[in-house]
C-alpha cells in the first residue's frame, strides 16, 4: 500500500464516524492522535442519528459500519452518495466478506477498511482513498467482472440512456486490472505487468467502484423500463 | 326450421323408423299385388305342349291345359326340354285401333314369342352357355303387320326352354294398350332390378366400411357385420343377371350359399351386438353356416328343388327362432336402440316369411318381387346406425376413462412431487448439516484452539507479552476470515482461491523474509466429483496450501517461493516451489505434514507430487476439471 502525504497534507481532512462499537471509536480517536491535521467532525452510533446529522457535517471521509443496531449501513451509504457526492465513503467491516461488500459498493461506497487493522493501516486506507486509489480483493475483482459482463450491457442501448450507459462500460485497461486482481496479483505486480504506475492502478479500481454504483442504478432503471414502470 | 329439426331429434329413432318401414311395406304390397291393368288382359290359362329332352323332331309332345303361372320344377317329374304355350287372344282387344304391348312378368330360362307362326321375339334361344331370362321382366310391342284383322284368328305362342331348379315356366302374360302395359312393366322392373342393384351397392359400401373397422380394431362384431354385408351384396349382385357368364351349377351354388352366409353372419352379429349369451342358438347358426355349403352342393348335384325348399325353410325357422329370442331379450320399455332393433327385426322377419311363402309355397303375390331386398337395406342401415351409436358411446367412455386416468396421473404426479420435495428437503438438510459440522470442526480446530492457547497464555502468568497476545488474536481472526472466505462463491476458480489465500499468508512470508513470486494464470475450473469445488473443498485446499507454506517457512530456509498455475491436458495445475534446502528430514515423504496434505488433496480429487527443485522443493497439484473454464474472462 503506498502511503503518500503529498496530497493529504494539502487538504484539510475531516472524518465522520458511524459506528455503535465504542472500542472502535476509541481506536479511531487513538489513530487520529498520530495525524493532528485530521479531525473527527462527528460521530453517530445509530442509523437514525446518522441520517439526521451525518450529511450536514460535510466531512471529507465517512467511516460507515454496515451492521448498525437500527438498520442497514447500505441505506445510509445510498443517501450520503446523493447528498455528499464529493465525500469518500469508507465501509468499516470486520471480515471484508465480498458478497456484502459488493452490495455496499453498489450503494455508493468508495472503499473499505477491515476492523482490527492497525492505526497505520487505517491511516494508509484513508490516504489511499483520498489520493484516488481504492482497496480491492481477488474475489471482489472476480465479482465485479461478472457484474459488468453479460449480454445486458452490450444490448441495444436507448438513445436517452446512451451517455449514462457509456459511463458504466469498462475500458480495456480497467478489465485488464480487474482480471489481474482476480488472479491474485497485487497492485505493484499489476503496475509492472501493465507498465503503468501504482497510482493509476489504484485510480482504475476507484473508478470501477464509481461505475459499479452508476451501473447498478442504470440496471435498475432499465429493469424498470422493461417492466413498464417508468 | 331449426325448431322442427330439434323436435325431430327428440323423437326416438324407433318411432320414425317404424313409420318408414310401414310405408315401405305398403309400397311393396301395392307394387307386388296382382293388379289388372285397365284395358289389358292377363292370360291365366294356356295349352302347353312339352317336348322332353332327347325327343325326336317328329315327336308331337305332350299336350295339356295349364294354369299360369306354370312352374316346371313343380311338375312331377319336373319338366325338362322345350314347351309351347298356346295362348288365346283376349276378347275385345282390337288390334287395328291401337299399339299393343306384351308384358311377360316371368318367363325362362329362354324363350321366343310367335304370332301367327311368325317369330317376333327371340331371347337367348340359341345361347350355348347358362342363361336365365326369368330373373327380369320383359316387355315387347306386338308387331301390327303380323296381326290378323279378326282378333279371334290370332294365335299367340310363347315357346320356353327350361332350366332345372330355376323355377322355369311362364307366368301370366299381359296383353293390352302399349303405354299402360309398359307403365306396369317399368314399375316392376324398377323394384326387381334397379332396387336390387342399389341395395347391393349400399350393402357393399357398408361391408367395406365395417371391414375397415374390423381390420383396424379386430373387434369381432365388425367382422361379422362385414361378412354379412359382403355375402348379401354377392347374393343381390348375382340375382338380376340374365347372362352371368358362368356354369349354371356355379351360379346356383354361389347364389344360394351367399344367402345362407348372409343370414348366418347376421344372426351371429346380432347376438354379439346385444351381447346375448344364447349358446345353443349360436351353435345352431354355426351349424347352419357349416352344413350350408355341403347341403347346397348336394342340392346342385341332384338338381332337386325340394332340397332347396327344405334348406330355405330351415333358414326361415332359424331366423324366426333367433329374432324371437331377440324380442324376448329386448323387452319393451328398455332402451331406444333395442326398440329400434325389435321393430326393424320384425319387419325383416315379415319380409322373409312373405318371400318364403310366396316364392316357395305359392302364396298369392308376385313371387319375382322379393320384399327382403328393400327390407334388408333398412335393416342394415339400422344396424349401421346402432353400430355408430355404440362406437360413439365407446369414444365417450374412452374419453371419460382418459379423464379419470389423467386425474389419477395428476394425483400421482403431485404425490411424486411432494415426495421429491421431501427428499430434496432432506438432502438440503443433510447438506446444511454436513456444512454445519464442517464449520464447527473448523472453528474448533482453528479459531477455538487459537483462542484457548491465547487464554491459557494470558492466564498462565503475570508476565504476559502484549505483542504475543496481539499476534495470537490476530492469528485467530485470520483463521476466522479464512473460514469466511471459503464460504464465498468461488466456483472452483483456482486463481481467485490462490489470490484470497495470498492475502492471508503474505504477512507471514514477509515476516520470514521470503519473497513471493506470483505466476498465476487462468485455468479451467476445479471440479470435485463432477461439480465445481464448493466451500468444503475450498477449505481443504486452503488448509493444504497453508500446510505447504508453513513447511516452507519452518523448514525450507528459502528466500523465494514461486506459485504457478497452468493447464495440462485440460486439467488445472498448481505448483509451489521454493529455493530452500530441499526435502529434508522434517519434510520427508510420509511425514505428518506431507500425509496431511495428501489426505486433504485426495478429499477434493487432486493428485499431489513432491519433487526436488534443485535447489529446493516443489509441490505439484493436479486437479480434475470439466471442459469449461472457471470463469470466462473475456471482455465485457
Amino acid at each position: 500500500m503506498s502511503v503518500s502525504t503529498k496530497n493529504a497534507s494539502q487538504m484539510q481532512t475531516s472524518l465522520y464516524l458511524i459506528e455503535d462499537d465504542l472500542s472502535v471509536r476509541d481506536f479511531v480517536l487513538h489513530t487520529l492522535q498520530a495525524r493532528p491535521d485530521w479531525s473527527l467532525v462527528g460521530h453517530s452510533d445509530s442509523l437514525a442519528h446518522a441520517s439526521a446529522h451525518a450529511a450536514d457535517a460535510a466531512a471529507n471521509v465517512y467511516l460507515v459500519d454496515l451492521g448498525l443496531p437500527d438498520g442497514r449501513g447500505e441505506d445510509l451509504l445510498k443517501s450520503l452518495a446523493k447528498t455528499n457526492p464529493g465525500a469518500e465513503l469508507l465501509v468499516f467491516t470486520v471480515f471484508g466478506d465480498e458478497s456484502r461488500l459488493i452490495g455496499a459498493l453498489e450503494a455508493g461506497a468508495t472503499g473499505y477498511v477491515l476492523k482490527g487493522c492497525t492505526s497505520e493501516d487505517l491511516i494508509g486506507a484513508i490516504e489511499q482513498i483520498q489520493e484516488g486509489g481504492a482497496p480491492i480483493s481477488p474475489l471482489l475483482a472476480r465479482m465485479l467482472l461478472k457484474r459488468f459482463r453479460g449480454p445486458d450491457d452490450v444490448a441495444p442501448v436507448q438513445a436517452a440512456a446512451d451517455a449514462v450507459v457509456k459511463q458504466t462500460l469498462l475500458s480495456e485497461r480497467e478489465i485488464d486490472v480487474l482480471r489481474l486482481v482476480a488472479q491474485g496479483y497485487v497492485n505493484k505486480e499489476i503496475a509492472r505487468k501493465l507498465d503503468i504506475s501504482m497510482h493509476t492502478v489504484g485510480s482504475h479500481i476507484k473508478n470501477l467502484y464509481r461505475k459499479l454504483a452508476v451501473h447498478t442504478r442504470v440496471q435498475v432503471v432499465r429493469v424498470a423500463q422493461e417492466r413498464g414502470l417508468v | 326450421m331449426g325448431g322442427v329439426l330439434r323436435a325431430l331429434a327428440r323423437v326416438p329413432a324407433w318411432t320414425w323408423v317404424s313409420a318408414l318401414l310401414g310405408l315401405i311395406l305398403i309400397a311393396l304390397d301395392l307394387v307386388s299385388r296382382p293388379v289388372s291393368v285397365p284395358g289389358a288382359t292377363a292370360l291365366t290359362s294356356a295349352t302347353a305342349v312339352l317336348r322332353r329332352v332327347g325327343a325326336g323332331t317328329d315327336d308331337p309332345g305332350e299336350s295339356r291345359a295349364v294354369r299360369l303361372p306354370h312352374i316346371w320344377d313343380d311338375e312331377s317329374p319336373p319338366w325338362e326340354g322345350d314347351a309351347q304355350y298356346h295362348l288365346g287372344w283376349p276378347q275385345g282387344l282390337e288390334p287395328t285401333s291401337q299399339r299393343i304391348g306384351l308384358y311377360l312378368p316371368r318367363v325362362g330360362a329362354r324363350f321366343r314369342v310367335l304370332l301367327n307362326d311368325e317369330v317376333f321375339v327371340e331371347q337367348n334361344w340359341h345361347t350355348v352357355d347358362y342363361v336365365d331370362t326369368s330373373v327380369v321382366p320383359w316387355f315387347f310391342e306386338v308387331p301390327e303387320k303380323l296381326l290378323l284383322p279378326n282378333p279371334k284368328d290370332n294365335r299367340l305362342v310363347v315357346e320356353v326352354r327350361g332350366q332345372l331348379l330355376r323355377k322355369s315356366g311362364l307366368s301370366a302374360p299381359v296383353l293390352g294398350p302399349y303405354e299402360l302395359v309398359q307403365q306396369r312393366y317399368e314399375r316392376v322392373y324398377w323394384w326387381q332390378v334397379y332396387a336390387t342393384w342399389m341395395v347391393a351397392a349400399c350393402s357393399l359400401m357398408l361391408g367395406v366400411l365395417t371391414g375397415l373397422l374390423w381390420l383396424h380394431g379386430r373387434e369381432r362384431v365388425f367382422g361379422l357385420l362385414a361378412a354379412a354385408c359382403f355375402s348379401w351384396s354377392v347374393r343381390l349382385g348375382l340375382t338380376p343377371l340374365v347372362d352371368p357368364r358362368m356354369p349354371f351349377e356355379l351360379w346356383f351354388y354361389l347364389h344360394k350359399l351367399s344367402f345362407t352366409a348372409y343370414c348366418g353372419f347376421l344372426y351371429l352379429f346380432l347376438w354379439d351386438l346385444f351381447d346375448v349369451r344364447a349358446r345353443w342358438a349360436r351353435h345352431l347358426v354355426v351349424a347352419l353356416l357349416c352344413i350350408g355349403p355341403f347341403w347346397l352342393a348336394a342340392t346342385t348335384w341332384v338338381a332337386n328343388y325340394n332340397l332347396y325348399r327344405i334348406w330355405t325353410g330351415t333358414i326361415a325357422a332359424v331366423s324366426v327362432v333367433t329374432l324371437t329370442m331377440m324380442f324376448m331379450r329386448a323387452r319393451w320399455g328398455l332402451d331406444n336402440n333395442q326398440r329400434l332393433m325389435v321393430v326393424v327385426g320384425l319387419v325383416t322377419l315379415i319380409t322373409g316369411v312373405r318371400d318364403f311363402g310366396v316364392v316357395q309355397l305359392g302364396w298369392p303375390g308376385d313371387g319375382d318381387l322379393r320384399w327382403m331386398t328393400p327390407g334388408s337395406l333398412v335393416f342394415m342401415l339400422t344396424l349401421a346406425w346402432v353400430m355408430v351409436q355404440r362406437a360413439t358411446s365407446y369414444v365417450q367412455k374412452v374419453g371419460e376413462l382418459n379423464r379419470d386416468l389423467e386425474l389419477k396421473v395428476r394425483e400421482k404426479e403431485s404425490e411424486l412431487r411432494l415426495a421429491f420435495e421431501q427428499i430434496r428437503e432432506a438432502e438440503r438438510t443433510q447438506v446444511l448439516e454436513s456444512e454445519r459440522r464442517r464449520l464447527t470442526r473448523d472453528m474448533h480446530d482453528g479459531l477455538g484452539s487459537q483462542l484457548v492457547q491465547t487464554l491459557n497464555m494470558v492466564r498462565s502468568g503475570a508476565d504476559v507479552d502484549a505483542r504475543q497476545v496481539e499476534s495470537m488474536i490476530n492469528h485467530a481472526l485470520e483463521e476466522l476470515r479464512m473460514t469466511l472466505d471459503s464460504l464465498e462463491p468461488m466456483e472452483g476458480d483456482l486463481p481467485a482461491i490462490l489470490g484470497t489465500l495470498r492475502r492471508r499468508i503474505a504477512p507471514a512470508l514477509e515476516a520470514a523474509r521470503i519473497e513471493l513470486e506470483w505466476e498465476v494464470e487462468e485455468v479451467p475450473a476445479i471440479t470435485d466429483r463432477g461439480a465445481r469445488l464448493e466451500s468444503r473443498g475450498v477449505m481443504h485446499l486452503f488448509r493444504c496450501l497453508q500446510e505447504v507454506f508453513a513447511n516452507i517457512i519452518k523448514h525450507a530456509r528459502a528466500s523465494r517461493v514461486t506459485v504457478r498455475t497452468w493447464t495440462q491436458e485440460g486439467r488445472p495445475m498448481l505448483s509451489v516451489t521454493d529455493n530452500g534446502v530441499g526435502l529434508g528430514p522434517g519434510y520427508r515423504e510420509g511425514g505428518r505434514g506431507l500425509s496431511n496434505i495428501r489426505l486433504r488433496a485426495t478429499e477434493i480429487g487432486a493428485h499431489v507430487r513432491f519433487g526436488d527443485a534443485a535447489p529446493g522443493t516443489t509441490v505439484e497439484f493436479a486437479f480434475s476439471a470439466t471442459a469449461t473454464t472457471g470463469m470466462d474472462m473475456s471482455s465485457p
